[in-house]
């Protein structure tokens, strides 16, 4: 038996290594076809386009490796952002839901149904389009000045194409994790809800210091991987013109030829932040449940 | 104190609903014009096929629609019922022969394709190849040999690490770069691949899921019983598991559907990507509402509608209903 597992793993090996290497011989075909080859020397060369929005100085002379973590760096803006309002947004939403009022419970219900029925990147272009760019060209507000050219938050400098990939990642994500926490808190005994209601406790304050932290648990994990959608989702801010790292790696493609090596840089890009993000919220995790269990 | 709490919240609800209530209605009877979804309604519909030859995607919508109503509000018992899943599997050879022509029909090109009928033929092709591709890695994720083990893991974590518009996207440039050359393959195949080669890794998540939850008494009795490996996998563990699953897979297939407008950022004309070229027309300049409102309903039912055909099957499927 352990002889026939052993022949079967060495003929599924030799049957991968067959795949992979007619896989790498007909790429190697082909590249030396169109006289390409591989190589990173190309990073080091003037990128020769700008970029709308840059957290650090950036122009046309810099090179690709800088225009794309320029990129890298507006993605993190874009999802750090997303991930606080959504986690917000979410919670309430989920809190909504699960609350005793029937028109407050039921709102939530219809955003959450209409949200996840209706595919994000249609969303997003209809915040960018509709949203942001129908509002009038001279600001108005006071504390937040609204305007199709960018809105100005506190001195805060928003362009238009950030916050509508912001608001259209936070409403969509917001919706899932409403049906997380709904969930989280469901699974929370009816009796705790009961219990602080007979201390006197508030409903908002008994929401947050006795259900919620024992809903955590259950929520965390599925919580973890709406995080990890949203970073991946926040690559469609390309249809809206937002110069994210996936605009950028998408231009450099285009105007190099380079795609074998700029999806190698893509995806290392995105595996540091997936790590990024799994990484912080099993901390987070394990936080919560050491703080949890010391209270018992 | 708590029930005017409770009375303020919904006066402010009622509030905001009534305002919002009150500009819906305005616009849609001042602002509106609907001249862009009514004139162009072949287009979402069907895309650019031949005028004259319309009505091939039109009918196979048709036959479509006639099997999800039979489906969902049909006759509960007799002969409609036993050849409906039949008639279900049959969709997807009947589509392509209708829309690409061949045996008798006059060939059309890919080009050609789009619209509504491009959607829901990429959601079903890559749906088709994900579903067996994902059931197989998650049984050699699963298996007891390491190095089928460790590629399976392998490729699931991978491909669920990248974002799906790279997947697309290095699809349409990478495909050709490792097929030999001269052998070339066209767009909507290369999407079509492509989309299947992610889902398969979502979907395989989802079916160890299910896998995981059969306890192992299951697989002690098939083997008692005398049932080889294949059979115990193909008769015990796989029905069971796959029906556990089919909640999360049918919100994959929702995902799938609503995934397909990202090939519109990729240049095909599906129905996010030919609205978005009848918005560059001058005629429909800043039509963006209309467009998107049209665009929302119309996704919203076939996910609606993919939603309850699903749970039509959930119940279907359910041993405790079935036994009676």
């Amino acid at each position: 038996m352990r002889r026939r597992n052993l022949f079967i793993q060495l003929g599924i090996s030799i049957a991968l290594l067959a795949l992979l290497g007619l896989l790498i011989n007909n790429l190697a075909v082909n590249l030396i076809r169109t006289g390409l080859g591989l190589g990173f020397g190309w990073l080091a060369r003037p990128a020769g386009f700008a970029l709308a929005e840059s957290a650090l100085p950036f122009t046309p002379s810099d090179s690709y490796l800088w225009a794309l973590t320029i990129g890298w760096l507006n993605s993190l803006k874009v999802i750090v952002a997303g991930l606080v309002l959504a986690t917000v947004l979410g919670v309430a939403a989920g809190a909504a839901r699960s609350s005793g009022n029937r028109l407050l419970s039921s709102l939530a219900g219809g955003y959450v149904a209409l949200i996840r029925q209706v595919p994000l990147l249609l969303q997003l272009l209809f915040w960018y389009f509709v949203a942001f760019l129908g509002l009038p060209a001279a600001p108005m507000g006071g504390l937040i000045k609204l305007s199709n050219q960018g809105i100005q938050l506190l001195g805060l400098n928003l362009s238009v194409e950030f916050c509508a990939v912001l608001v259209g990642l936070t409403v969509f994500t917001g919706a899932s994790i409403a049906e997380i926490v709904r969930g989280g808190i469901n699974a929370v005994p009816r009796g705790q809800w009961e219990a602080f209601r007979s201390l006197g406790l508030a409903e908002g304050l008994g929401l947050r210091r006795i259900v919620l932290p024992q809903a955590l648990p259950a929520i965390l994990p599925a919580l973890t991987s709406q995080y990890l959608n949203l970073a991946k989702n926040s690559t469609l801010a390309i249809a809206v013109g937002y110069a994210d790292l996936y605009a950028v790696s998408d231009t450099t493609i285009t105007q190099t030829g380079r795609a074998i090596e700029g999806f190698l840089l893509l995806l290392l890009s995105f595996l540091l932040l997936n790590l990024l993000i799994s990484g912080g919220m099993a901390a987070f995790n394990s936080a919560v449940l050491g703080r949890l269990n010391r209270s018992r | 104190m708590n029930r005017w709490l409770d009375r303020s919240i919904t006066l402010l609800i009622l509030a905001l609903i009534g305002w919002a209530g009150w500009s819906l209605l305005h616009w849609l009877l001042v602002g509106a014009d609907w001249s862009v979804v009514t004139t162009n309604l072949p287009l979402y519909a069907v895309g650019s096929f031949p005028a004259d030859q319309r009505w091939r995607p039109l009918l196979w919508m048709a036959v479509l629609i006639t099997l999800t109503l039979l489906t969902l509000v049909g006759p509960k018992r007799g002969w409609v019922r036993r050849w409906l899943p039949l008639a279900w599997i049959a969709m997807a050879p009947l589509g392509l022969w209708l829309l690409a022509g061949g045996l008798g029909l006059l060939p059309v090109g890919t080009r050609s394709w789009g619209g509504l009928t491009l959607t829901l033929l990429l959601t079903g092709g890559s749906g088709a190849l994900a579903l067996p591709l994902g059931i197989l890695l998650a049984l050699g994720r699963r298996s007891d040999l390491p190095v089928l083990r460790w590629s399976s893991a392998g490729y699931i974590e991978l491909m669920r690490a990248v974002p799906l518009i790279a997947v697309l996207f290095f699809g349409q440039l990478l495909i050709p770069l490792f097929l030999p050359p001269g052998l070339e393959i066209n767009r909507v195949l290369r999407a079509v691949v492509a989309f299947a080669l992610f889902a398969a890794a979502y979907i395989a998540e989802d079916v160890r899921g299910g896998l995981q939850a059969i306890p192992p008494t299951q697989r002690e009795a098939a083997a008692v019983l005398g049932l080889s490996p294949v059979q115990t996998l193909q008769l015990v563990v796989l029905p069971q598991a796959l029906r556990i699953a089919l909640p999360s897979l049918t919100n994959q297939a929702v995902g799938l559907l609503q995934n397909t407008s990202l090939m519109a950022i990729l240049g095909l004309v599906e129905l996010l990507g030919i609205s978005r070229s009848l918005l560059a027309n001058p005629a429909f300049i800043g039509r963006y509402l209309e467009v998107y409102l049209w665009l929302a309903a119309v996704y919203w039912l076939a996910c609606t509608a993919m939603a309850l055909l699903a749970r039509h099957l959930e119940f279907q499927l359910d041993p405790v209903r079935s036994s009676r």
